[in-house]
């Protein structure tokens, strides 16, 4: 039954939840592009998110302060970041390793499975939300949450403020000139493996904010975060592998297909729509929309 | 000679060694599986209250001395995510390795139904917890229990509310499962059949799905005089929290189509969007419980501080029979417990004997519990104070 004020809800719905997932693959992609590795555990590091959020706004800060407890809850997942790195990826580069892509995906498993069922036996058996006391809001025609719109609108700006950190900053120009080529850098002074800790951190940095502005819309429990990994790994293909736009611009394709698909062919499947996409993106441009070809020795 | 003795004394020891480092027969433990959901897209909160009850039941019947003379009772938990496939592995699993002879603790139909088509073969028994898909029983197959409620009957409570209260169109938005599929159909069947004056507006989302604003934008532009809530776990979380900010509930009633509102968690999670909420429950506040039911809830409510709700108690009620069933049988032989299980009584939480009678139609080795619809009539209400809108039978 179309309506053209049905199609413009479902428009709106779709570029909401694609921003919020793009923050997503923001941090899968970049971590990609500064230590070509793709880390697995990623919708642990969002679940850790939400439940740092919910122990804050519950336990310390109250629901009006959710946005401080957002950037705490994003700085302690980068601080578990920058811990766990030396640890368990740094020996990618220092550790005479050959088949590092296979290391990199045994390590980050392990981890993923460590990180979930550490969240199952400490939790229980409940799911549990940080409540919130933002209303409703109108975005055009459609009512939105006032806690998916927050989202919205932070997913936005961290993006936003990521973009100008990469290219404004001198941090930035080193972590640009790491994913151009690590041994360049590295011979020009640039310490990679300080780096490494830094990308590693930002980025499940990203996964734990995506999931701390989440929790009141999603819930907060130990399997959270893998619906949003799979959006995420999704995005990454149909953007490009190491392309911060494409994240940002794939997230939204991916919201718009499957909202307008689920209103106007057939609701049962939602989640086919944005594989269909992925696949023709990939029929006709197998990198992504905005990937680069590399030739890797 | 003497190296001939020495040969038989070292080999008797050897003998006397092995038999102290292997229980015989008469002291290995009875292995029950427990298949559950203790992740999603599976409904962990069922899966861990499940779990809660069947432990329980292992501490009773292991603190009675056992079974069939002094053996253990012991538990095979395996997670089945909610998922088919992962009920196929589960039930292999506890049977082919851990050499279960009873398996119980199911929640999502389609994990039973799966199970049950290799329980065929293995021949090990399964008792569905609380699991209502027709299919479970209506095969007729000889491995196949369960002590829950059936769809139809589901069916038949939720349309004589629908007619009691003089609802004419109503929504379905139900998740793509077994259950979810089969609430539909049974409902569209059953008003077809009887001639029901009800509209249906019927849809069903992956259970994944993070966001029903499409379904939702869809159920209000039909202005619904009732919003059927068919999800499972966060699924129907979620339906609950999107139809109040779409502007569906509360002017358009909604009904959970079973019993997660009971749960400890519900009002933390609903504080704003619980009140006035129709749901489905199994068991009324004033049915009595058995002097097993009474011990069970005695003990739950030391070790957990909270009272039981079904899902524990149908739990602890399934391992309970099939401890029952053991003794009755005198015999942990999977074709000795399933006669049993067919010609005998067995005790219960709730009063009276459950017995698996060899029924026509779905009602095949089943025990249903009654069917009540209750609402809330504030924020924070207890359950067992909620308005009973209908009960079965009344």
């Amino acid at each position: 039954m179309f309506t053209p004020e049905l199609f413009a809800q479902a428009l709106i719905a779709g570029v909401v939840i694609g921003v919020i997932y793009a923050l997503m693959a923001l941090g899968i992609t970049f971590i990609y592009s500064i230590v070509k590795m793709i880390n697995w555990s990623m919708g642990e590091f969002y679940m850790i998110g939400s439940y740092a959020q919910y122990l804050i706004v519950v336990y310390l800060l109250g629901p009006n302060m959710w946005w401080l407890a957002a950037v705490l809850s994003a700085l302690s997942v980068f601080l578990i970041g920058w811990l766990v790195e030396p640890v368990l990826i740094k020996p990618m580069f220092t550790g005479g390793i050959e088949r590092k892509d296979d290391y990199a995906t045994v390590v980050t498993i392990a981890l993923l499975l460590l990180l979930r069922n550490l969240a199952t036996a400490i939790s229980g058996p409940y799911q549990r939300t940080p409540g919130t006391t933002l209303g409703a809001v109108m975005l055009g025609p459609l009512p939105e949450s006032g806690a998916r719109f927050a989202a919205f609108l932070c997913a936005l700006a961290a993006i936003a403020l990521f973009y100008v950190l990469l290219r404004l900053s001198w941090l930035g120009l080193a972590l640009r000139a790491a994913s151009q080529s690590r041994v360049g850098a590295q011979t020009s002074g640039v310490d990679v493996l300080a780096l490494d800790k830094i990308a590693f951190g930002i980025g499940v940095g990203l996964a734990g904010l995506a999931g701390a502005l989440l929790a009141p819309v999603f819930m907060v429990y130990p399997t959270n975060g893998v619906v949003t990994t799979t959006k995420g790994f999704e995005i990454i293909v149909i953007g490009g592998l190491g392309s911060i736009p494409g994240a940002l611009i794939a997230g939204v394709l991916l919201g718009i297909a499957e909202s307008l698909g689920s209103t106007f062919i057939a609701s049962a499947y939602q989640n086919a729509y944005g594989f269909l996409l992925l696949l023709a993106v990939l029929a006709l441009r197998p990198s992504g929309l905005f990937g680069e070809r590399v030739r890797q020795a | 000679m003497r190296s001939l003795k020495f040969a038989a004394g070292f080999g008797a020891l050897i003998a006397a060694v092995g038999l102290a480092a292997h229980p015989t027969q008469a002291q290995e433990p009875i292995t029950v599986g427990l298949i559950v959901p203790l992740s999603p897209p599976g409904d962990p909160t069922a899966g861990q209250l499940i779990r809660r009850g069947a432990e329980l039941a292992v501490d009773y019947y292991n603190g009675k001395g056992g079974l069939l003379g002094g053996r253990k009772l012991q538990l095979s938990v395996q997670d089945s995510q909610g998922r088919p496939e992962g009920g196929v592995a589960a039930y292999r699993r506890v049977v082919g390795e851990d050499k279960a002879v009873g398996v119980t603790g199911f929640f999502h139909s389609s994990v039973n139904i799966a199970a049950n088509e290799v329980a065929k073969t293995m021949g090990v028994p399964t008792i569905g917890t609380q699991t209502s898909a027709a299919d479970i029983t209506a095969k007729h197959y000889d491995i196949a229990f369960r002590t829950h409620l059936i769809d139809p009957l589901r069916v038949v409570a939720w349309l004589s509310f629908m007619q009691g209260k003089g609802f004419k169109r109503v929504s379905l938005v139900a998740e793509t499962s077994d259950y979810g599929v089969g609430l539909i159909t049974e409902t569209e069947k059953q008003v077809k059949d009887k001639k029901l004056p009800i509209e249906l507006q019927s849809m069903t989302f992956d259970r994944t799905s993070t966001d029903l604003t499409p379904q939702l934008l869809q159920v209000k532009a039909f202005k619904p005089d009732l919003l059927v809530n068919i999800g499972v776990g966060a699924p129907m979380d979620l339906m609950i929290e999107q139809a109040a900010t779409l502007g569906i509930t509360p002017s358009t009633p909604m009904l959970v189509s079973y019993d997660a509102p009971i749960r400890p968690q519900f009002w933390q999670l609903h504080p704003n969007t619980g009140d006035k909420l129709y749901f489905i429950a199994y068991y009324s506040p004033k049915q009595k419980l058995s002097e097993l039911g009474a011990w069970f809830t005695k003990a739950y409510e030391e070790k957990y501080k909270e009272s039981p709700v079904y899902s524990s108690l149908n739990g602890f009620g399934d391992v309970a029979i099939l401890a029952q069933a053991i003794e009755q049988a005198a015999s942990t032989d999977p074709k000795a417990i399933i006669n049993t299980l067919e010609t005998g009584k067995f005790a219960f939480w709730s009063s009276g004997d459950v017995t698996f009678p060899k029924s026509e139609g779905v009602f095949w080795h089943n025990f249903s519990p009654p069917v009540l619809i209750l609402q809330f009539q504030k924020p924070n209400q207890d359950w067992k104070e909620a308005d009973v809108a209908l009960e079965s039978g009344k």
